[in-house]
Order: C-alpha cells, then sequence, then structure tokens
C-alpha cells in the first residue's frame, strides 16, 4: 500500500505536477500511432469537428460505458488513471487513507468552477457520493455498495469518505467515468431530464444540445481550470466544438470517415483495421480489462447446472480460432478467469483452464447421461434434446464481429451435440430486461468493464432470493467463492491480493461458471489533421481535450 | 412490386383485372418471360423439396481456412466470414424465405377475404366500420406496422409471416371488396334477381366465386412482396434467428463485409430480386387468362 500514489507528497504543488506529466505524457494507446511525435509544435485553438460513435445511451451521465464516453468529456472525477495504471490528481490533488482502511480523505483542487458558476466544495462531493448511492447511478452504487457508509466535507476543501470495511482499489475505481462530479446546485435545482441531457460538470466542454436519434453538440468550456495530472496540456480545450454523431451502422461509420464526413469514429471492424491503417488512418485501440466477453453458464436451471455439461461446452470449441479468424487478428481471445487480460491480477492459469478437445467434450456429456443422439445429430437424454438458449443484445452488448464470433461456436459445438438456440435480442428489448431469468436461457453473454478485479465481486456477488444479483449472469450463490473475493477486495498488500484474485479466476475457470470469448475493445480511427485525440486509461473512451487540428 | 401497394386500392391489380378481351387473347401463348419465371419457380421448388440435391456444401459448415473468398469454381457464390458456402446457404434458405413469403401471403388474403367480404357485404354499420378500420391500417406504412408487431411478438419466423401478413392485408381487402362490388353490379347478378334466385344462392354461386377468381393472380403477386417485406425486416435484424440463411437474413449478415466481400450482398439481394420478379410475372401472366376466360 505504501506505493499507493497518496503517500506522494508532491502531489501537493500541483502546477509543477501537471507540468511534468504534460511533458512526459506518452501516447496511452497504440504505440504505433504516429500523430503526437509527428505533430508541430503549438498547436492553435478553435475549429470543430465530426466524431461518429456508435450506440446512443439514455442519458449524458449515467451507468453504462457509453455513458462514461461522454461524461468524460463533460464532468471531471476527483482522480484519473494514468498509462501505467497509476492514480493521479484530477479534481483531487491529492488523498490519503487512515491506518484502518476505513477513512479516505480527499483535498480538493482550488478556485474550481462548474459550468453554471456554481463553486466545488467538499460538500458538493460528498453530495455527489449520496447521490449515486440513491439512484443517481447504478454502477457507481454497484461499485460502492456493500463498503460505502458516508461522506462528509471536513473544510471546504477536504471532503472525508467512510468504508464499513477496508477497499485498497477505491482510488483506482473512482477513475472510471461513473464517478464524475456534478454541480449540486444543478442536481437539487433542475429536473432529471435537464441533469440527464445536460448535466453540468467542470470539464473541458459542455452539452449545447441532443438531438435524440442524430447528435449531441459539445462546446468548449471556455473557463476551463480543473484538467487531469495526465492531460497533454494545460488551459481550456482546443476545439471549439465536437459534433458526436451516432451511426449505428459499422459500416457506415467507416464510409464516412474515408468520405470526410467525419474526423474520427469509434469501434472499428476488424476487417477495416489494416486498411485504415495503410490508407493513413490513425488507429488506436483499447483493451478493456474487467470482464472480458464471457459466456455464464446457467446454473440454477437447465442442462449447465451439471458442471460435467458446462465443462462439455468449454471443450466443445476452438473458441480462440474462431476469434482469430472473424477478428482479424485486431480482437484478441480470452481466455475463463472471468477477468480480462487487460486487468491486474489476471491469471493465465485460469485462462488456460480448457483447450480444445471434443473427445472429451463427448466424454463428458457421456457421463453426464446425454448418451443419445436425435435425426439431426444433436444429444439426447430421456427423449429431450440437449438445447441450450443462448440470446445476446445484438449491436448493443454484441457487436457484429460478436455476433460472428457466437455463430462459430454454435456450429462447433454442435459436432458433439449441442443444439444452440441463438436468439439476436434487439436493443430496446435489451434494455427492457428480456431474458433475464434462469428460465429463459441458459448461457449469456457479456463484459463489464473495470479498471481492477475487483469486478469479480459485482459479478459473483451470490444471488440470493432475498438480495438478488442480476449482475450475476450465472445466477451462481456460492459463498466460497464469494468470500475469496471479499478476501481480496480488503486485502491491503496488492501482491497478495492479486494473488487472491486469482484464486477466484481458478476457481471460476474450475468449475467452469463462465468462460472467455474475446476482449471487449474500444477503438478509434482517426483522420490525419486532427492530432492528440487519446484514449482514457480506466475505459478506453476518446479524449478530446488535448485535440487540436493541424494545418 | 411496391407499386401495388402503395397505390390507393390497388388500382393496378384492379386494372389489370379489367383488361380488355384483345389484350387476355395476346397472353394465350407462354411468353418467354414467363417461361422463364416458370423455370425459376420449379428451381426454387426444388430448393425448396430437396435443397440436398442443388447444395454443393453444408450451408452451415465452417471452414476458416476459406473465409471470405469471392465466387469461384469451389464456391459459386463466394464464402462469408466463416467460410461457409454462399450458395449452398442461399439454396438452403429458399424454404424459409418462400414458407415466409407463402405464409404471409396466405394469411394476408385469409384476411383480407374477410375483411373485404365484411366491408361490401355488410350492413351499413358493419360495412362502415370495416372500411374504417381498413383506411386507419392503410394510413400505417406497412413496414412500420410489422416493426411494431416485431417489438410486440419478438423476431421469429412466425412473427414474420404474422407481421407482413398483417401489414399488407389492408390493400387486398380493397381489392376484394372492389371486386365484390363490382360483381354485385354486373349483367349475371342482376339477371339471377330478376329471375327470382335466393340472395343466398346468388352470393355462393355468383358473386363470390367471380370475386375471388382474379385473387388467385394477387395471390402470386403477393408472394413476391411477402418475400420483399420479410427480407427487409431481416436486414433490419428482426426476422430469424442465426445461423439460418434466410435470404433477408443473409443480407443482414453481408452488410458488415459490403466494401470488401460485396458479393455477400449482391448475390442474396439478386436471387430476392429474381424471385419477385419471377412472382410478378406469373401472377400478372394469371391475371391476364383469368380474365380472358371472364370475358
Amino acid at each position: 500500500m505504501s506505493a499507493r500514489p497518496l503517500a506522494l507528497p508532491a502531489l501537493v504543488a500541483a502546477a509543477a505536477i501537471l507540468a511534468g506529466c504534460t511533458s512526459t505524457a506518452a501516447s496511452p494507446t497504440d504505440p504505433s500511432a504516429p500523430a503526437s511525435a509527428a505533430a508541430p509544435a503549438a498547436p492553435t485553438p478553435g475549429g470543430s469537428i465530426v466524431y461518429g460513435h456508435q450506440q446512443e445511451p439514455a442519458c449524458v451521465f449515467g451507468g453504462w460505458i457509453e455513458q462514461s464516453y461522454l461524461s468524460y468529456n463533460v464532468l471531471d472525477s476527483l482522480v484519473a488513471l494514468d498509462e501505467n495504471h497509476e492514480v493521479v490528481p484530477w479534481l483531487a490533488t491529492e488523498w490519503s487513507v487512515s491506518d484502518d482502511q476505513l477513512e479516505w480523505t480527499f483535498t480538493l483542487k482550488e478556485g474550481v468552477r462548474f459550468t453554471d458558476g456554481s463553486e466545488l466544495t467538499a460538500e458538493v462531493v460528498a453530495f455527489n457520493f449520496d447521490y449515486w448511492m440513491d439512484g443517481g447511478n447504478g454502477t457507481a452504487a454497484a461499485w460502492l455498495g456493500g463498503y460505502y457508509e458516508s461522506a462528509e466535507a471536513v473544510d471546504e476543501r477536504t471532503v472525508r469518505i467512510s468504508l464499513s470495511r477496508p477497499y485498497p482499489r477505491l482510488a483506482d475505481n473512482l477513475t472510471q467515468g461513473y464517478f464524475g462530479i456534478q454541480s449540486k446546485e444543478a442536481l437539487e435545482s433542475r429536473s432529471d431530464e435537464e441533469n440527464c441531457e445536460k448535466p453540468i460538470g467542470s470539464g473541458a466542454f459542455k452539452v449545447q444540445e441532443w438531438n435524440r436519434g442524430e447528435n449531441i453538440v459539445l462546446v468548449r468550456n471556455e473557463d476551463y481550470t480543473s484538467w487531469p495530472a495526465n492531460a497533454k496540456h494545460e488551459g481550456p480545450a482546443y476545439l471549439e466544438k465536437i459534433d458526436w454523431k451516432f451511426i449505428g451502422d459499422p459500416t457506415t461509420r467507416v464510409a464516412t470517415l474515408r468520405s470526410g464526413e467525419t474526423d474520427a469514429i469509434y469501434d472499428v471492424p476488424a476487417i477495416d483495421w489494416a486498411p485504415l491503417g495503410s490508407e493513413g488512418y490513425e488507429l488506436h485501440r483499447y483493451v478493456t480489462p474487467g470482464r472480458p466477453q464471457q459466456l455464464a453458464f446457467d446454473t440454477v436451471d437447465g442442462p449447465f447446472t451439471d458442471e460435467r455439461v458446462r465443462k462439455a461446452f468449454a471443450f466443445a470449441s476452438d473458441r480462440k480460432q474462431i476469434v482469430e479468424t472473424i477478428g482479424h487478428g485486431v480482437i484478441p481471445y480470452e481466455g475463463n478467469g472471468g477477468v480480462s487480460q487487460a486487468t491486474p491480477g489476471y491469471s493465465q492459469k485460469a485462462a488456460d483452464w480448457y483447450s480444445y478437445d471434443p473427445e472429451q467434450a463427448n466424454q463428458l456429456l457421456d457421463e453426464a447421461g446425454w448418451t443419445g443422439r436425435d435425426a439431426e445429430g444433436y444429444r439426447t437424454k430421456d427423449g429431450e434434446r440437449l438445447t441450450v438458449v443462448l440470446p445476446y443484445g445484438a449491436g448493443s452488448i454484441i457487436n457484429a464481429d460478436g455476433a460472428a464470433i457466437l455463430q462459430g461456436i454454435q456450429e462447433q459445438v454442435k459436432a458433439v451435440g449441442f443444439h444452440v438456440e441463438l436468439i439476436p435480442v434487439p436493443p430496446s428489448a435489451t434494455f427492457a430486461g428480456a431474458y433475464s431469468t434462469p428460465e429463459e436461457r441458459d448461457i449469456y453473454p457479456g463484459y463489464w468493464t473495470s479498471v481492477t478485479a475487483g469486478i469479480l465481486y459485482i459479478n459473483w456477488r451470490q444471488h440470493l432470493p432475498e438480495s438478488p444479483n442480476y449482475a450475476n449472469s450465472a445466477f451462481l450463490a456460492d459463498p466460497e467463492l464469494e468470500q475469496i473475493i471479499l478476501d481480496a477486495n480488503s486485502t491491503v498488500d496488492l501482491e497478495e491480493q492479486n494473488e487472491l484474485y486469482r484464486k477466484a479466476q481458478e476457481y471460476i475457470a474450475e468449475h467452469a461458471l463462465s468462460i472467455g470469448v474475446y476482449a471487449r475493445l474500444s477503438t478509434l480511427a482517426v483522420r490525419e489533421g486532427l492530432v492528440d485525440v487519446w484514449q482514457e486509461n480506466a475505459q478506453g473512451g476518446p479524449v478530446f481535450h488535448d485535440a487540436y487540428l493541424a494545418g | 412490386m411496391t407499386a401495388l401497394k402503395d397505390s390507393p386500392a390497388g388500382s393496378p391489380v384492379e386494372s389489370a383485372v379489367q383488361a380488355t378481351p384483345a389484350r387476355a387473347r395476346r397472353s394465350r401463348r407462354v411468353r418467354p418471360s414467363v417461361a422463364l419465371a416458370l423455370a425459376v419457380v420449379g428451381l426454387l421448388g426444388l430448393a425448396v423439396a430437396a435443397p440436398q440435391l442443388l447444395a454443393t456444401h453444408d450451408p452451415t459448415a465452417i471452414d476458416f481456412s476459406a473465409a471470405l473468398q469471392a465466387p469461384s469454381a469451389e464456391h459459386w457464390f463466394g464464402t462469408d466470414e466463416s467460410g461457409r458456402d454462399l450458395y449452398s446457404r442461399v439454396v438452403h434458405g429458399t424454404r424459409e424465405s418462400l414458407t415466409i413469403g407463402l405464409g404471409a401471403a396466405a394469411l394476408s388474403l385469409a384476411l383480407a377475404l374477410v375483411l373485404g367480404a365484411l366491408a361490401a357485404l355488410g350492413g351499413r354499420f358493419v360495412s362502415g366500420t370495416v372500411n374504417r378500420l381498413v383506411e386507419i391500417l392503410f394510413a400505417f406504412p406497412t413496414l412500420l406496422f410489422a416493426l411494431l408487431l416485431v417489438a410486440i411478438l419478438g423476431p421469429s419466423a412466425t412473427t414474420q409471416i404474422v407481421a407482413v401478413g398483417v401489414g399488407s392485408a389492408p390493400g387486398y381487402a380493397r381489392i376484394v371488396r372492389g371486386q365484390i362490388l363490382a360483381a354485385r353490379r354486373s349483367g349475371y347478378v342482376e339477371a339471377a334477381i330478376a329471375l327470382g334466385h335466393p340472395r343466398s344462392v346468388i352470393l355462393r354461386q355468383h358473386v363470390i366465386p367471380n370475386a375471388v377468381r382474379p385473387l388467385v393472380a394477387v395471390f402470386t403477386l403477393c408472394v413476391g412482396q411477402s418475400i420483399v417485406w420479410a427480407s427487409g425486416l431481416s436486414f433490419l435484424g428482426l426476422g430469424v434467428a442465426p445461423p439460418s440463411s434466410e435470404w433477408g437474413a443473409l443480407l443482414d449478415a453481408g452488410r458488415a463485409y459490403v466494401t470488401h466481400a460485396p458479393w455477400l450482398v449482391v448475390i442474396p439481394g439478386l436471387v430476392i430480386v429474381t424471385l419477385a420478379l419471377a412472382a410478378t410475372a406469373i401472377g400478372k401472366d394469371i391475371q391476364a387468362r383469368l380474365e380472358s376466360g371472364d370475358s
């Protein structure tokens, strides 16, 4: 714990640190990205750009990564994550934790004002914590739940967060966009709709207008003073305006970039990656830490209640080959442990738990009593076909590449006798909660981004009748696994903590509770002449504060 | 095809039904376009009945080493992102595409018959109510109505049949009503009335058969149109579940690769167009023949 940034006294001198960070800031994403090196010395402020994004969320601020991408440019957080996975100052200049690990104290930057003119104070920050916990942000609440007790303003510039149990990774988690700080005055005096569409932060941009179904217009905050320590420059954003356009179709998005209609796009289809690179577009790729795209088995209803059937499914497909082919070398394969390779405390052993072994899959299914075969070659037991239902959020949770990967798995597991029923669920139904009960599905694919392996607690906290956990998509109620993760969450020594997280991943792999498929990526393609767009390090969203138009 | 739906009361069909005897006589010989259309339908019929006779590969077999290959001697229509043979997928998708097309057309015409007969033969209240209902439904664009149904019922082949069938019924209901009204006012019905035949007999023996006969042609047209609508729904991702190779679903899947592997979109698109054209050609021919029989 002593190595954590909270112990760095030098952080008090904010200006010096900012200068230092600016000079050392390397490209946080793709090292092959040529832009920064070739950039002219003095960027000229001004101009506007069009950014083509894939999905349109319901609000600018909220608990979904798509909201985080937006709010990161509008709201400032207490802390940010740099490219070395270190927590660095943002609205907080320094922070410390008590010896018993239960009280976190954050010191705030001075002179920060929200875009409604109100001031950033400790009271405002404390109010934001309570606001998230009271339903203002479900994901923030999921992270803090079980640990957070209260937040109070010690003085004008000092806020104290009290926890019920130690959580040494608290600051790391606060770097995610779900923890953006909003104006208390705005939250209290304006309607929910206003705060949804145009949240008031102290960020580099503010929301000018939202044309639903089309775009969100972000304009520069001329009075910006609170850039994060890992920003590439000090002062307000260079760009005056960002037209954040929603272009759902990937082919169209790429076409708009090529035609010059957009200056940058999000989520580059794997097949367009190499061609765009060779055409001179700057490519950024961020492998999202947290839960990668995994298949969680329904452990309370249907054939996967039998561990042997789950293992058989894990052995039955060459997921690595499928992902590498469909992903054209851009989308990495992810193994079986519950967190992605980009996550601190990742276990390679868990990832490698299952190889492609149809023979073993067949043997396990025989042992599990699925010995019959019907006319179409599917396995049966007591006359019932081994059908497993796999609904997926088409176009929301799973993109076109992902859908092709799922079909590859569907076809391969057919050989050992699984009949996989793929159900593409449209976004409206996905967000309305379709297929959310154990009776409706047998496998559920999904990701959950996170900067730490603490995501395991959110995903594997027991699903119990008295305290359901729908983020536990296996519907598992396993006190042993939960205890390992709880112990990890509160372990102060990070090496020891990682060891426990690895143990949890190996437990998940060993019991085949969920299996990995592919890494969730955040990718960007940026045209030549638009310089210093980068991906923030907590979730891979685009950062436009430092971006400028060259020439 | 779409002109039929977009024009009020399906006027092209009505006008075709009332074609002059001279035109009808000209169409007694099998024109080359109709012969070609029959050949296409025959081929598709074979694809429905015994796809394994036409297909060259297993339609769902994945071969990653052959992903996204252009059309060749080995893969006539090329391959998709998983190396599946597109030609075999098109062949195997015929059954589902035609089932949806025929099912939707049958449902649409059945509904149209009921609504049209009620509108033409019901009392003032029934007729007025049905007419207003049809007009309201008619005001909805078919696709919008179908989307609404898919949103309620969830995507599947059955939903597509219902969505397209119900969505396109109002237009045909207007045609049925027009046919029945025309038959009621015809000379032979007037003669039957003058001869003192009972009302039920006149309806059964004269009005209904004469009103319904032209619908055989309309049905053929409707099949082609339904396939186009259903493909549209699949293209929007609201159709059948993967790995089905229903033609609209093939179009949708190929969309992501349109700049790299255009055959994935162009070929299924051409197949849909070919079937729609064949159905239209046959439908118009039947129409003309029926008309000549009537006159």
